[in-house]
């Protein structure tokens, strides 16, 4: 059952490279078609709601370690199927309407297709070893979806950065990986979920260890999903396609670093520092990176910070230990977020990949479909009340409310902040006068981009009131406990005074208003980490390699050679070629063995 | 005055030991590498002597262990000579001189 | 099944036959390449009938120098899983690199005799179960090496070709050495050669300890020569870097690995106390192997130097599996052999081809390759991310492997040589992003990408072998497995 889930994506990438690759409709039907048939598998396994049917091979089996490839069929594991697979169908037709003129249509549905099987891979894992396998495989993925145009030098560099950078947060959640198994002795979830229920932390592990290898696995998360300060991979990676950014660094990718700490959450939870950790990681990226959205310009990379920021709030929504509701606003998130970057790609392309929002203005008029389903797309992403983002966030917030009172006003005010932000994006960008030339020729996009569209908004809008969190669990405050009606006004307030803030100031306005080069600059995370670890690695790496040249290479390899023909320059005066001298010098040398045997041993 | 009347081992391996250094001292000294090349005859002769005398003073020896190596080396110096004398006609024809000092262009 | 006995013996002779006709006139490339896809069928036929038990199998003798009670040298060839898995890997490798060697290179036959001789050796030092054939075929082929860098060489290869002929020569010494202290530290009387009769001996006695603390540290500095552990590394980069392609391939994938072929066979199981007296120093020096050689990587600025070094850091990993001695490690570490060795063979491979289209060796002056030449970009970048350990690509498996084993036994040395991940990373994907990504540089001649299957299988055997251990690793480790238990039994 769950290889009809994952392999369909995986065939149809090896196809395309392949064989297929020359005809680019039938790659494109292919690797549509492959991500239909795992959103059928997946709608089978959430209708089964059993896991019967689901398979294992082994992988490798050493004795004392057995690593298998198989699958989880629980309703966390079957949620986020259900999200990626049916998202990640959607986008794969937009795709088509939005890069049709590319030449190289193939690959990116070949890359595509690698990305699908291995998200489904990491949503499937049953245990840590495949869930890395595939964490990695994504990585790759994305590192060559971000590459897509190579040609680019940018993309190039956003490429390798977020392959790097990622890179790191894998050395954590390897590490965290082999703290888990040398601490319970098992990389399954289920065998490890059953140790830790019935026996607990072994004795002979202290709880710094414990807090240590719960923060190597949230490590690997903050790779994944971007928390600072792993963050700076995810801004840069909008250099790839926008349906990419939006499969990839929105709604899918990105969230399975939450999708991991959920599935681990067990072990987490067995330090409470490194719970701690976690949720002040969350509340800090969130209200971080809502800042830096206040002042971008890149419609994309707004879209961006925001991920940025609710990706935050899940985290911080893990580490209060709100599960359901980080999953839920992980799901709800993925609708809208979707829906923004496609809607936002929708723009760019109609726009003919103009990205500034600068240069825009009442695109409503050009891009009513675009515009109303972007519009959707933001009510929900900001909290208007009863969409799908305002149930989720509401819940995250009323866990946050009930545990640590700042963390609950970092909550509050980055809602506040993104109401404000979003607004501006979509004051700016669909109303107003056209700023520029290039919008009068703007036009609505085909079909196939508005139909994903469409789905997407439904989706958003009723996202909220089909029943997601209750399929995955319990909420972690009852709706009972006190406080519920006041933080709910609250957020409605932080909702309203952010979007009425924002359309005060920016309906009118020609230009940005306010010039706040901190924001502007992302706080120069970027210019950190150039200073802090890229240089000195340089550095490092040009001493190093001078060391080894000169020292090692210089004075060890030369010395060893020059003094050994130093040796032969002097024993070559010997040498004379006189017949005589060597004959008393043999004779000397005869002289002093019969010495030495004859006297020396005798004695 | 037993060692002048009774003729002992001793004697023979002085005399050996004798020539071996009158040669081994030509071999040394003497420029002309015929000369020289007598005197390694010299050298040769000093151990087939030596052998002569071991054998015939050995109480153990029965047989003639010690004669049948010298005749091995009597052959093996014969043909020795034979090349060696060749070698040195044909280096005095391409040099003119049998003078070993003049002869030390084999060197590094 | 009698027949399958003269097949280990076949697989040595048959390169040397090969050399003999082409010497004499045969047609070259043709000769070479029918010898070395025999050579893999013969081997992927021993695969199939190998019994998955314990112990040597298809075992021939030949007796050669026999000194009654003291000295036994007879040419005793013989298959197990994990020289199987060795053969496999240089019968492979072999055919890549006769496939990729030059069509129309000076001196025809003397270079395809040279690498087809590096193929024998390698062939016969990993089926010999005599100490003495262990080394001799190595030293075999060693020789057309050092011929290939030295006459075939690209920049400064009489220099390269020296250095390292000097070091590895020094290392074999060293080796020799070692061996015959391993021997004569046998007990007198029973002393033999032969690895079965050794392992037999030790099974049931243990080498003194103060034999072992000698000993010891004799192989760990000559098989470590040969493997370029630090600080005995420095011929390695320079002479990958001016080797011809077949040269560096067959060297860096194959017989790069027979130093630690020997560590597994002799080191690893026998001197368990001499691996505790000077245990820490090795962890030292392999963490330094990884982390230092890997910044120094990170430094370079040419291709086949960084390719170079990156094979020298990534011994570091194979020790670590070695050094850890639990099964998980010694099996990772042998799947890490293999896969690095066909993923050193394909990135040499390529670097010379990327050399030969774009004139340079300078990263700086290289990029945008992949817009001429897809392909080319496809297998390479698949090549660096086989080294990376990339998911999917065989020395994922191994190094996962490793890192398991020896997390255990050396958290802290372990600890840091997962941050080599990122190193490997850091150096891979800037070479990727210098020569192929970005804008298309100017060439001498336009770049050219390979012409369909006809010119890129040697590199997709390669990719397929590297591929199949990746998504199935566990057909290796079966083969395997029963020598590792061999070893960690004892």
């Amino acid at each position: 059952m769950n290889w009809i889930v994952l392999l369909p994506p995986l065939i149809a990438a090896v196809l395309i490279t392949l064989v297929l690759h020359p005809y680019k409709k039938i790659s494109v039907f292919t690797s549509i078609l492959a991500c239909t048939i795992s959103l059928g598998g997946a709608l089978a396994l959430f209708f089964s709601s059993s896991n019967e049917g689901l398979s294992s091979f082994v992988w490798a089996a050493v004795p004392g370690l057995k690593i298998t490839i198989g699958a989880m069929g629980d309703h966390l594991a079957v949620l986020m199927l259900l999200v990626v697979t049916g998202v990640g169908l959607l986008i794969h037709i937009f795709s088509y309407g939005y890069m049709e003129q590319d030449p190289s249509l193939s690959r990116f549905y070949a890359k595509l297709s690698l990305f699908m099987f291995s998200m489904l891979g990491i949503v499937l894992a049953d245990n840590l070893v495949m869930m890395f396998i595939f964490w990695e495989l994504v990585g790759l993925s994305s590192y060559l979806l971000i590459g897509f145009w190579f040609q680019k030098p940018s993309a190039a560099e956003a490429a390798k950065k977020a392959f790097i950078v990622n890179r790191i947060g894998d050395f954590g959640f390897l590490l965290g990986i082999l703290g888990t198994w040398a601490i319970f002795g098992s990389i399954h979830f289920t065998e490890l979920k059953e140790i830790v229920a019935t026996s607990g932390v072994p004795a002979g592990f202290s709880s710094g260890i414990v807090a240590l290898v719960a923060f190597g696995l949230f490590m690997g998360c903050m790779g994944k999903s971007a928390q600072v300060p792993l963050h700076v991979w995810l801004p840069d990676a909008m250099e790839g396609p926008t349906p990419v950014s939006a499969l990839i660094h929105a709604a899918t990718m990105v969230a399975a670093g939450v999708y991991m700490l959920c599935r681990v959450f067990f072990i987490l939870e067995l330090s409470v520092s490194a719970l701690d950790v976690i949720m002040w990681i969350g509340a800090i990226t969130s209200i971080f990176a809502a800042l830096i959205a206040l002042q971008q310009n890149d419609i994309k990379r707004i879209l961006a910070y925001s991920t940025l920021s609710q990706l935050g709030y899940m985290v911080m929504a893990v580490g209060i230990g709100a599960t359901t509701e980080a999953m839920f606003h992980l799901t709800t998130h993925a609708f809208f977020k979707a829906l923004l970057f496609l809607a936002a790609g929708s723009v760019i392309h109609g726009l003919h990949h103009e990205q500034d929002i600068w240069k825009m203005g009442n695109l409503k008029k050009y891009m009513p479909v675009t515009f109303w389903t972007f519009l959707i797309g933001t009510a929900a992403l900001t909290g208007f009340p009863f969409l799908s983002g305002f149930f989720s966030k509401e819940s995250i917030l009323f866990a946050a409310y009930h545990q640590n009172i700042v963390v609950f006003s970092i909550g509050i005010f980055t809602a506040l902040l993104t109401a404000f932000y979003m607004t501006r994006l979509v004051v700016v960008a669909f109303f107003g006068k056209e700023r520029t030339h290039e919008v009068h020729h703007a036009h609505e996009s085909p079909l196939v981009m508005t139909v994903p569209l469409i789905v997407l908004a439904i989706l958003s809008l009723f996202g909220g009131v089909i029943g997601i969190d209750h399929y995955i669990g319990e909420h972690k405050v009852a709706h009972e406990a006190g406080g519920f009606y006041f933080v709910m006004g609250l957020s409605i307030t932080c909702f309203l005074a952010g979007t009425a803030g924002a359309l005060f100031i920016y309906l009118k306005a020609k230009a940005e208003p306010f010039s706040l080069p901190l924001l502007r600059d992302k706080f120069y995370s970027d210019e950190i980490y150039e200073a802090c670890l890229v240089k000195p690695q340089q550095v490092l790496a040009k001493a190093l390699s001078w060391f080894d040249y000169w020292v090692v290479g210089g004075v060890f390899v030369r010395l060893t050679s020059i003094s050994a023909a130093g040796a032969g320059e002097i024993l070559r005066l010997l040498q004379g070629g006189s017949l005589q001298a060597y004959v008393v010098m043999f004779i000397l040398g005869v002289a002093l063995l019969c010495y030495w045997f004859l006297v020396r041993v005798a004695l | 005055m037993n060692w002048l009347t009774e003729i002992t081992l001793n004697h023979y391996l002085a005399l050996s030991g004798i020539l071996f250094m009158i040669g081994m001292a030509g071999v040394m000294i003497r420029r002309s590498i015929l000369v020289i090349y007598m005197c390694l005859e010299l050298m040769l002769n000093a151990a087939n002597l030596a052998l002569v005398a071991f054998n015939r003073f050995s109480p153990a020896a029965r047989d003639y262990d010690g004669q049948i190596m010298v005749f091995f080396i009597i052959t093996v110096a014969a043909a020795e000579v034979a090349v060696g004398l060749a070698l040195i006609v044909s280096l005095y024809r391409l040099r003119q001189t049998t003078n070993v000092n003049d002869l030390n262009s084999l060197k590094f | 099944m009698n027949f399958l006995n003269y097949l280990p013996l076949a697989m040595v002779v048959f390169p040397v036959l090969a050399c003999l006709a082409i010497a004499l006139g045969a047609p070259v490339r043709k000769t070479a390449l029918a010898t070395v896809v025999l050579n893999l069928a013969l081997v992927l036929v021993v695969a199939c009938f190998i019994p998955h038990t314990q112990g040597y199998h298809f075992v021939t003798s030949f007796p050669c120098i026999s000194l009654p009670n003291f000295f036994e040298i007879n040419l005793t060839l013989g298959v197990d899983g994990l020289s199987l898995a060795m053969i496999l890997l240089t019968a492979v490798v072999s055919v890549a690199a006769v496939a990729v060697s030059p069509l129309n290179v000076r001196r025809e036959a003397e270079f395809y005799i040279c690498v087809l001789l590096i193929s024998c050796g390698a062939m016969g030092a990993f089926l010999s179960l005599d100490l003495f054939f262990l080394y001799v075929f190595h030293e075999v082929a060693l020789i057309p090496t050092f011929l290939l860098i030295g006459i075939w060489g690209g920049q400064d290869r009489k220099f390269a070709a020296t250095q390292m002929t000097i070091y590895l020569a020094a290392g074999s010494l060293i080796l020799l050495v070692g061996i015959l202290g391993f021997y004569f530290a046998l007990p007198e009387g029973a002393r033999s050669m032969d690895l079965r009769v050794i392992h037999e001996i030790l099974s049931s006695g243990r080498i003194p300890v103060v034999m072992q603390n000698i000993i010891y540290p004799l192989l760990i500095m000559g098989f470590g020569i040969l493997i370029s552990l630090f600080p005995f590394h420095h011929w390695a980069p320079a002479g990958y870097a001016a080797a011809p392609a077949p040269a560096a391939m067959l060297h860096a994938g194959v017989l790069k690995k027979f130093g630690l072929y020997g560590l597994l066979r002799l080191v690893v199981p026998y001197l368990p106390e001499g691996a505790q007296t000077f245990g820490n120093i090795l962890l030292i020096l392999l963490l330094v192997n990884i982390l230092y050689i890997g910044l120094v990587t990170v430094a370079q600025k040419e291709l086949n130097l960084m390719l170079g070094f990156s094979s020298v850091m990534h011994m570091g990993y194979i020790f670590l599996g070695l050094a850890s001695g639990t099964p998980i490690g010694l099996t990772g570490a042998v799947i890490l052999m293999v896969s690095h060795g066909l993923s050193a063979a394909l990135l040499f491979g390529l670097a010379s081809v990327i050399r030969e289209k774009t004139g340079t060796t300078l990263l700086k002056d290289m990029g945008g390759l992949a817009i001429k030449a897809p392909m080319l970009a496809f297998l390479f970048i698949t090549g660096a991310l086989a080294s990376m350990g990339t998911p999917g690509l065989g020395n994922f498996a191994g190094e996962v492997l490793i890192f398991f084993g020896a997390w255990k036994v050396h958290p802290w040395t372990t600890f840091f040589a997962i941050w080599g991940i990122v190193i490997s990373a850091v150096y891979y994907l800037r070479a990727v992003r210098s020569i192929f990504f970005g804008e298309l540089k100017t060439y001498p001649t336009e770049v050219k990408d390979f012409k369909g299957l006809a010119e890129t299988w040697p590199y997709v055997l390669l990719v397929g072998m590297l591929v199949a251990i990746g998504i199935y690793p566990a057909w290796l480790i079966k083969w395997i497995e029963p020598s590792i238990n061999l070893i960690t039994n004892l």
